[in-house]
């Protein structure tokens, strides 16, 4: 075994050495940084890692076993023994029975204070430490339950016995002991299995070049790709369809590059076009367009699980998300370098900065470590670290290596090379990083408690504060606010609290109102969000250190410390090793962002590829480990990998050269041979039709009929949001929902506040906000129909464009369906289709001059807002943020469910009533919704 | 059991008449009372019209005689630990702390197990409602199933295979494509809060299978938006008319998308369910006794008690297939207190939905199938929490063609392995098949040149365990 384990390792030592840990196999408990780090403190360092796997099993049990004895965070030594058996026999069940209830995990944390735990007793709660281990005098907790403080009483309701005081005082005097965590018997444990997947498994395998392969059919391809596709086809006995016509080709490149549909001038233009670069002055321009950063940047932010709001069980709104959107489609817009751009999103803060305004973009592009799913209402500040970590660790890796890394949390991975350790690695890069999201943690908080306006990042190339904040009016706002806390805090939970105020309500509200009123004030003084431009991200923490394993993933049960790096099964020849002094960050962005990492490349790759053709060399683009599926064209894959980092790591000309192949440019058409030997079209000898997604029906829809905007909004309606709970059914809630619901802008600028996704998107499998989406679901099911024939939006925008045909009336209906057909089916109606919808139209205005007669009167009586004066409701007036009406504190207010009043959508007549239900029949046929 | 003369529906071999399957539809119902006017003008017209339309989920004859017509999926998402709830190990209990011969230290659960009913069962603490039902279950005790990751096991509980390069079509789909469903106003197959997690749409798609075969996916207020009719009926159906057409024409074009069918379908469902979905939804139309019952109540926590009201209402209405969820069973830790929770959110819905149908005479026709992906260890992970196990572990069963208190197979003395009995998920597969009539291996679909199964090459169904 030992052996053999020898000679595995002596064929590939070059993997072995990682330079980021080089020289740090030394490091002792005593270097770090970490103050807080207790003495013993045992590290697990990577070159001990290359030592149990180049030593075999034999050696990583001895040392394994070490660990445990050696122990950590606190924990005793031998010698220890006695003082352990009476913290076991007398200390721990005083703590059980007289504190568990208010101090524990299971319970709550009063005071932030846990007595179940060594390290929440060490650090303690707001008031401070709970135990200074040797020094009963400084110890809270003797302190508290000797009740010679009379604001520092414990338990509240009774004395301890003056025996039981002195055993807790002993043990305090005596150090505090507590016993160690019983280390799982595998960590740290190198699996000889890890070794082989290392060794084996594609994905993180360097980059191959590949010939081009031979074909017999030379003329057919057009770029090299097209080579690798056709020779796989013959491989299979497949021959490629036909190409598509003209008219299809533009339609899908056009929807594929922008979202949008081709307008009828695309339309004639390109039909008009017959030099031989028409194709790809389409293609340029589409690439040019504004429109094409809205639809790439969106498949970004899909990636990215960008939402406007917290989710989880208290959803509060990131009122400055919108910003880091704004910045990912102005990055695909200028086909910012996709290294660069990683660079940016990982470590922006960190690199170097030319202006202002690089700065500010920079800080914006590291939202995308910062908009996960919170979980504010959780009671112990770590695990709100840990589990925000983790969230940004399974973000990072899913969307730009596909690994699940996150699956190491808790125990190594159970598919993939990724030990815990690895895990940990990451974590405490994250950990030596402010989460700056505007949020703090809090148990049962209300009103603006979640909001944390030290954890913003302001920038710095918008215009001054107007306001000149005078020092001492600020200080007098802060005077007021200290004075309405302590009086708060003084009568909180007291009788004279319960007592009514002159006002008939308690007096501990009148005094917490008063609390909010004068922070409201300090806020609009020196809140930067009220002051100036302030976005989402991380920066530098103060105390930058490597972390602790966190047994079985709990995040206050500490194991060994584990050096900041990254995966040891992915090899990336020449990273720089983590600044000790910095995060990580930035080496971690180098890493991640390395022509040397062949995770990176074929990632983005592969996801470019599956938006072009609707499924993935790789069809689990977020999964390329173990688990996930294998590339159908490897040597393609490497082949364009390569390519997009020679070409400078450009996203737009990795497109280009995708659409503009014949691989791109085949028909639809199935033919029965083909079938019959590959039904699911891996080969690629047809085009899969595509149904469009969300977006592009919405936006689709508002472009046929000519209100679609294609200007950005300033903002976002979430920014004029205070940071407090949103409920569904609540009023800011429903009107952001009315926001969306009346918006004129493209569907990438719509709110997207977590659980309140606008039903036009959510209906036709919109992302899933809460984790990396590189692949949406694409569903067929009764309530896409029923939105195509009920919805609101949909009948609006029918009966919009239908007034708009019935209006011209230097046109007659053949003209008219022309129209109607070539701006919503970006194709010719056949003289058939003219005539049926004819008929439609005609019987249509004949019953619905019988049956709707009630509802034209209907409308003639009301008054119709002529086009104009539909606002445009993106423009709602922006309150300051975070500057609140006390009063609509959620704890003194209920929060009114609204009621929803139906919108009434109404055709003056029989014959636009005909028109409006032709148009709705077009958006919902099929053909609008698949591309050809 | 008798099942070939159905009091519910006749199985037939041809599409039913729309009449027909209006009247039987309507037996179930209930209380439940038919739209408004428009809803009434909706199946005016649509008796009139809709003879014509071919429909792929009209009631198919099955293989054999069915023993049971609806399946309702009580599923337990993230792996319920077994060992603390309904398989009860003495020689685990007695065993607390010691070794495990597979490795690890056993823990005794924390939970008291006690013998419920005639046959004597023993059911923990954790589920002393459901424990008073436990002589109408059908306990498979053998399971096993083979990746003990969520993702995979998941997907392969769901369409018995979890390999990454082909999707296989969920039970459900398979299902409809076998037995089509009894009432063509409502989706066959109705899944309530699917994860988003695991695989989400695949555990309730078509795959390779035609998309109309395909689950709906609802939430748990009942609220499907948009089912409100927003014109009369008569224009609605000469404005659905020309989509039909429109989408007919495409169909025949040779680029077709092959959800065209599905689309054309959806419409059609769509269309249908205008009339009586509202109210079916609306479980607010319960009696205060019934919701009390099953322990209906607003926000999260009373979400599967939501889920199992609306699944009796959708069941009895005559959809196939019916899945509901209870996330959160992945106790790596914290153990103790989540199965606690857990099992407080669904004890009492669970037991309430067994009574229900059961008092309704639809216990006899409905299989309601509940458990996990997998189950758990018996040994410590920490100081509070079971690993995954996929090598033995428990399912149950209740209502129709099943022995009632009866149970099949047997994990060892410490709840690790299954020794008797044992099921593979593939034979899971198959049994449930053949309680609703079919052959698992007659029920293929021609993909990629092969035939293809819900139990691809394997399955064995444990006839044993048929009333």
């Amino acid at each position: 075994m030992l052996q053999k384990l020898d000679l595995l390792e002596s064929k590939m030592p070059a993997k072995l050495p990682r330079p980021e840990t080089a020289g740090r196999g030394r490091s002792l408990p005593s270097e770090s940084r970490d103050s807080s780090r207790k003495p013993g403190a045992s590290i697990i360092s990577r070159d001990i890692q290359r030592r149990f796997r180049r030593l075999g099993r034999t050696l990583l049990l001895a040392v394994g076993t070490a660990l445990s004895v050696q122990g950590f965070a606190g924990a005793a030594d031998e010698g220890d023994a006695a003082k352990l058996e009476f913290f076991e026999r007398k200390v721990r069940p005083l703590l059980v029975a007289n504190c568990f209830n208010c101090h524990s995990a299971d319970n709550k944390a009063a005071g932030g204070l846990r007595v179940d735990d060594h390290k929440g007793l060490l650090q303690g709660g707001n008031r401070g430490p709970g135990v200074v281990p040797g020094d009963p005098e400084k110890s809270l907790l003797v302190q508290a339950i000797r009740q010679s403080d009379p604001k520092l009483r414990m338990p509240p309701e009774f004395k301890l016995e003056d025996e039981q005081i002195a055993i807790l005082e002993q043990w305090v005097r005596e150090g505090a002991v507590w016993p160690a965590l019983e280390l799982p018997e595998d960590l740290g444990k190198w699996d000889a299995n890890y070794e082989a997947l290392r060794r084996e498994h594609w994905a993180w395998q360097p980059l191959q070049n590949s010939a081009i392969p031979g074909v017999s059919r030379p003329e057919w391809v057009w770029d090299e790709l097209d080579a690798f596709v056709l020779a796989r086809q013959e491989q299979h006995q497949l021959n490629p369809v036909a190409d598509a016509d003209r008219l299809s080709w533009l339609r899908r490149v056009t929807f594929d590059l922008t979202g949008l549909p081709p307008t009828p001038a695309e339309i004639d233009a390109f039909l008009a076009d017959a030099t031989s670069e028409a194709h790809a002055t389409v293609v340029d321009r589409l690439l040019a367009s504004p429109a094409y950063g809205e639809r790439w940047g969106r498949h970004w932010l899909d990636v990215a699980r960008y939402g406007e709001s917290t989710g989880s069980a208290r959803n509060l709104p990131y009122p400055h998300a919108w910003r880091y959107r704004d910045y990912v489609i102005d990055a695909f817009n200028r086909d910012k370098p996709y290294d660069e751009f990683l660079r940016e999103q990982i470590a922006g803060d960190l690199l170097p900065h030319s202006s202002p305004e690089e700065f500010d973009e920079h800080q914006i592009a590291t939202g995308f470590l910062a908009l996960g799913v919170k979980d504010v209402n959780q009671r112990f500040k770590v695990r709100f670290e840990m589990d925000n970590i983790d969230e940004q660790i399974d973000t990072v890796t899913r969307s730009i290596l596909g690994l699940t890394v996150s699956c190491a949390r808790c125990h190594d991975h159970k598919f993939d090379p990724i030990p815990t350790t690895d895990y940990y690695a990451l974590a405490g890069i994250f950990q030596s990083s402010d989460h700056c999201a505007g949020l703090r943690n809090k148990m049962g908080g209300g009103g603006l408690d979640y909001y944390d306006n030290n954890l913003l990042l302001s920038l710095a190339s918008y215009p001054a504060p107007t306001t000149s904040t005078d020092a001492e009016e600020l200080a007098a706002a802060q005077a007021a606010l200290d004075k309405a806390k302590a009086e708060f805090e003084r009568i909180r939970g007291t009788p004279e609290g319960a007592e009514l105020a002159p006002n008939g309500r308690p007096k501990q509200q009148v005094a917490r109102q008063k609390m909010n009123r004068a922070q409201a004030a300090l806020n609009a003084l020196s809140d930067p969000a009220s002051l100036g431009a302030v976005a989402y991200g991380v920066r530098e923490a103060k105390q930058i250190s490597d972390t602790e394993v966190r047994l079985r993933g709990e995040a206050e049960k500490l194991g060994p410390v584990v050096p900041r790096g990254f995966l040891t099964a992915v090899d990336v020849p020449g990273t720089p090793a983590v600044n000790r002094e910095q995060s990580g960050r930035l080496e971690l962005a180098h890493w991640l962002s390395s022509a040397e990492n062949p995770l990176t490349s074929r990632v983005m790759v592969n996801r470019v590829w599956r938006h072009l053709f609707d499924r993935g060399l790789v069809s689990t683009v977020d999964n390329f480990g173990v688990t996930g599926d294998t590339p159908s064209h490897p040597e393609l894959l490497d082949h364009l990998s390569q390519r997009f980092i020679r070409d400078g790591w450009s996203i737009k000309r990795l497109i280009r050269a995708v659409v503009l192949s014949h691989t791109y440019r085949l028909g639809t058409s199935q033919s029965p041979a083909e079938l019959a030997i590959d039904p699911g079209n891996r080969w690629l000898w047809r085009h899969a039709p595509r149904r469009l997604e969300a977006e592009e029906i919405r936006d689709a829809m508002l472009a046929a009929t000519g209100t679609l905007s294609s200007a950005r909004p300033e903002s976002s309606p979430v920014q004029s949001l205070r940071v407090i709970e949103m409920r569904n059914n609540g009023q800011e809630s429903q009107a952001i929902l009315r926001t969306a619901k009346d918006s004129q802008h493209r569907s990438v600028y719509l709110p997207l506040v977590r659980t309140l996704v606008p039903p036009s998107l959510e209906v036709f499998d919109f992302a899933e906000q809460g984790m990396v989406t590189g692949s949406r679901d694409t569903t067929t099911v009764p309530g896409q129909a029923l939105y195509l024939l009920n919805d609101p939006l949909v009948r609006k925008q029918a009966l919009r464009y239908a007034e708009q045909l019935v209006a011209r009336e230097d046109w007659d209906d053949t003209q008219r369906l022309r129209e109607a057909y070539l701006r919503v089916l970006g194709r010719a109606a056949t003289p058939a289709e003219v005539d049926r919808a004819g008929q439609f139209l005609d019987d249509y205005a004949a019953i619905s001059a019988n049956v709707l007669a009630e509802s034209f009167a209907e409308a003639a009586s009301a008054e119709s807002p002529p086009e104009s004066e539909v606002a445009n409701v993106d423009t709602v007036p922006v309150k300051p943020a975070n500057v609140p009406d006390p009063a609509a504190n959620p704890d003194d207010v209920e929060q009114t469910e609204e009621v929803v009043v139906e919108e009434q959508i109404l055709a003056r007549d029989p014959r636009t009533a005909a028109w409006a239900s032709f148009v709705q029949a077009l958006f919902g046929s099929a053909e609008f919704r698949y591309l050809p | 059991m008798k099942n070939t003369d159905s009091t519910l529906l006749p199985i037939v071999d041809a599409p039913l008449a729309r009449r027909d399957v209006l009247k039987s539809a309507g037996i179930g119902f209930g209380s439940v009372a038919l739209a408004g006017m428009l809803g009434l003008q909706q199946q005016q017209v649509r008796a009139a019209s809709d003879a014509e339309a071919p429909r792929p989920l009209a009631v198919k004859k099955p293989h054999r005689p069915a023993k049971a017509k609806r399946i309702i999926f009580l599923f337990m998402e993230g792996a319920m630990s077994h060992v603390d709830t309904f398989d009860y190990k003495p020689t685990l209990q007695e065993s607390d702390g010691k070794s495990a011969p597979g490795g690890g230290k056993l823990v005794a659960s924390k939970f008291a197990f006690q013998q419920y009913g005639e046959t004597g069962t023993w059911v923990s603490d954790l589920y002393p409602n459901v424990a008073r039902h436990v002589d109408k279950l059908c306990f498979l005790r053998g399971l096993h199933t083979d990746t003990p990751a969520h993702p995979q096991a998941v997907i392969q509980l769901h369409t018995g295979a979890a390999i990454a390069s082909l999707t296989r079509p969920s039970m459900g789909a398979w299902l409809l494509y076998g037995l089509g469903t009894e009432n063509q106003d409502l989706p066959g197959y109705i899944t309530i809060n699917p994860s988003p997690n695991f695989g989400g749409a695949v555990n309730y798609g078509s795959a390779f299978l035609p998309a109309h075969y395909q689950g709906t996916r609802i939430n748990d207020n009942g609220q499907l938006p948009n089912l409100r009719a927003t014109s009369p009926a008569t224009l609605q159906r000469k404005q659905l008319e020309l989509i039909q057409e429109m989408n007919r024409g495409l169909q025949a074009s040779p680029g077709a998308p092959r959800e065209l069918e599905a689309v054309i379908q959806s419409y059609e469902l769509a269309f249908r369910m205008q009339g009586d979905v509202p109210a079916l939804l609306d479980i607010s139309q319960e009696p205060e006794s019934v919701r009390e019952a099953y322990g209906v109540k607003p926000g999260p926590q009373g979400s599967f008690a939501r889920q199992c009201l609306m699944a009796r209402r959708l069941s009895e209405a005559g959809v196939r297939f019916v899945e509901i969820r209870q996330p959160g069973w992945d106790h790596h830790n914290n153990l103790h207190k989540g199965l606690q929770t857990n099992a407080k959110a669904t004890d009492q819905p669970t037991a309430a939905l067994l009574a229900d149908l059961e008092a309704r005479g639809l216990l006899d026709e409905t299989l309601v199938l509940f458990g996990s992906e997998f189950g758990r260890l018996p040994t410590a992970q920490g100081p509070d929490g079971r690993d995954h196990n996929i090598t033995g572990y428990p399912m149950w069963l209740a209502g129709a063609g099943v022995k009632p208190g009866y149970s099949h197979g047997t994990t060892d003395e410490f709840g690790t392995h299954a020794v008797e009995g044992r099921m593979h998920t593939n034979d899971l597969h198959a049994t449930l098949l053949a309680l609703m009539g079919l052959d698992h291996e007659l029920l293929t679909y021609h993909y990629a040149g092969r035939d293809f199964r819900l139990t691809d090459v394997a399955g064995t169904v444990a006839t044993e365990i048929f009333a």
